[in-house]
């Protein structure tokens, strides 16, 4: 269902506040483009912490030796699993080119 | 219990920990060893990638607040550069915010700031609407359960002004039944990991000097949201009836929970902190935890007068917010003109530019001490006010 938000607010006074996508540097496809610059660190952290704990999961428990994980060749289904996840990939990094105003 | 003055010092910084030496009430080792010890006291996200996003957000931020961007030193260091040149102290915002956002850095540095914002609640809202339902019945499963007491008043109706999505946190404190959680995690990010077990609260706890009387019986924790400093002054006065009061129900349910969790008996009700509903000169100790920014003048005026009211003669008001505008370096002018607008804050200016000095005074209370703390970003961004009622 998502968050419920606050469709309008309705501060007493104040400070104007900003909009919902305002724009900082000189052109919004900059600002988008930052924006897909720290998701994708966000990202490559996500996968990284990831494999690290894996990697000593593995090696822990006497499960993985050196250079099995080079040789691994997908099977059908995990080569399916990997698109899906490769189209969410690219959805997090890159759905702020829907954000840049016509 | 004392706590250890180079602990103290490294916290907050020698002049404050000069400041306050002698008041120093850590409510101990044990309290927050409880709190490590507590099973799920801050639910997580359940995917470890979502873990390890959050825990992206809170090293970028941290990142960015500090020497690693040291966004904040080189430009503080061109505003001084230009006050030099022009032979002028600087201090009107818009004339800073001129000179700052000519450059590509303060541009970039406002970019990378909101992004990281609207990244940690993005990803925060929607792990935890996927645990909606979990989350929802663990809420359920504390409500009436004891130690302590929740008290929800179904008629009570949101003030017009609490309609605003501080920090960007959408549906604010109290629109969504897991705002509680939000916020709790949320807020776990902003601290940079430095409140996991909510050392920060302690901490200041520990600061608020006892009446000069030493009576504490009654303490008010004013806007307590999920109750953190209500469940440290129960830990620093085991005896004392300990009220926490907020508008948002979604977090006084958290707060409840994490009471019980904690085995703090304690009361978290839902009432407006400035028409709190108790009996005159009722508490002998009144916080409030960075709240005032959060208030429209009318209000902030309105909730130091409904303080005066329920603190006893000789009790204290403890405050602990934002800096006011004239201690702040043209750089902090900059940072409160900026985060106003575009961290969903727009009643810190006016907090910031009110006399606060002085509304205390106008309802009866004396400021005995207003050092300046060391944290959330850096040094010179907040205060506290000790002030006891005459």
């Amino acid at each position: 269902m998502g968050i419920r938000s606050i469709d309008i607010q309705t501060p007493e006074g104040g400070t104007p506040l900003a909009g919902a996508d305002p724009v900082y540097l000189e052109d919004p496809v900059l600002d988008a483009t930052v924006r897909m610059l720290v998701e994708l660190a966000a990202q490559v952290w996500v996968e990284r912490e990831r494999r690290l704990a894996l990697e000593a999961l593995l090696v822990a428990r006497g499960i993985m030796t050196d250079g099995a994980l080079e040789a691994l060749q997908p099977d059908a289904e995990l080569q399916q699993r990997l698109k899906t996840e490769r189209a969410r990939f690219i959805e997090d990094v890159f759905k702020d080119l829907r954000r840049i105003p016509l | 219990m004392g706590i250890n003055a180079d602990e103290w010092s490294r916290a907050y910084g020698p002049t404050v920990a000069r400041a306050t030496a002698g008041w120093l009430h850590w409510p101990g080792d044990a309290f927050r060893n409880r709190i490590a010890a507590m099973n799920d006291p801050m639910p997580q996200p359940r995917r470890r990638s979502d873990r390890a996003y959050l825990d992206f957000v809170e090293g970028f931020r941290d990142y960015l607040l500090g020497p690693g961007a040291n966004f904040e030193a080189r430009l503080d260091a061109l505003v001084e550069q230009e006050q030099a040149r022009l032979g002028v102290p600087l201090r009107d915002p818009e004339q800073i915010r001129t000179i700052l956002e000519a450059r590509p850095l303060t541009r970039l540095r406002n970019r990378l700031t909101r992004t990281q914002q609207e990244m940690k609640w993005r990803k925060i809202g929607a792990a935890f609407d996927e645990q909606r339902e979990e989350l929802a019945a663990e809420l359920a499963r504390y409500d009436a359960a004891g130690p302590g007491r929740l008290e929800l008043d179904p008629g009570f109706e949101m003030p017009a002004y609490a309609h605003v999505e501080f920090h960007l946190q959408p549906g604010s404190y109290w629109q969504d039944e897991l705002s509680g959680f939000l916020y709790h995690y949320g807020t776990k990010v902003f601290f940079r990991g430095d409140n996991d077990h909510d050392e920060l609260h302690a901490r200041l706890v520990g600061r608020v000097p006892p009446p000069a009387d030493g009576g504490v019986r009654r303490v008010l924790d004013l806007a307590c949201s999920v109750g953190q400093s209500t469940t440290a002054f129960k830990a620093r006065y085991p005896a004392a009836d300990v009220i926490g009061i907020d508008y948002s129900a979604p977090m006084l349910r958290v707060a409840h929970r994490r009471a019980v969790m904690l085995g703090s008996d304690v009361t978290f009700a839902q009432r407006l902190i400035e028409k709190t509903g108790f009996p005159d000169a009722h508490f002998d100790i009144v916080f409030a935890f960075i709240v005032f920014h959060e208030l429209p003048l009318r209000v902030i005026h309105e909730t130091v007068r409904e303080a005066a009211r329920v603190t006893r003669p000789g009790g204290l008001f403890a405050i602990y917010d934002f800096t006011e505008t004239q201690a702040k370096s043209p750089f902090q002018l900059y940072h409160r003109w900026w985060d106003a607008r575009h961290n969903g804050e727009p009643y810190s200016q006016d907090f910031c530019d009110c006399d606060f000095d002085s509304i205390l005074a106008t309802h009866g209370f004396v400021v005995s001490a207003a050092p300046v703390g060391q944290r959330s970003g850096g040094a010179g961004y907040m205060k506290h006010w000790f002030a006891t009622r005459s």
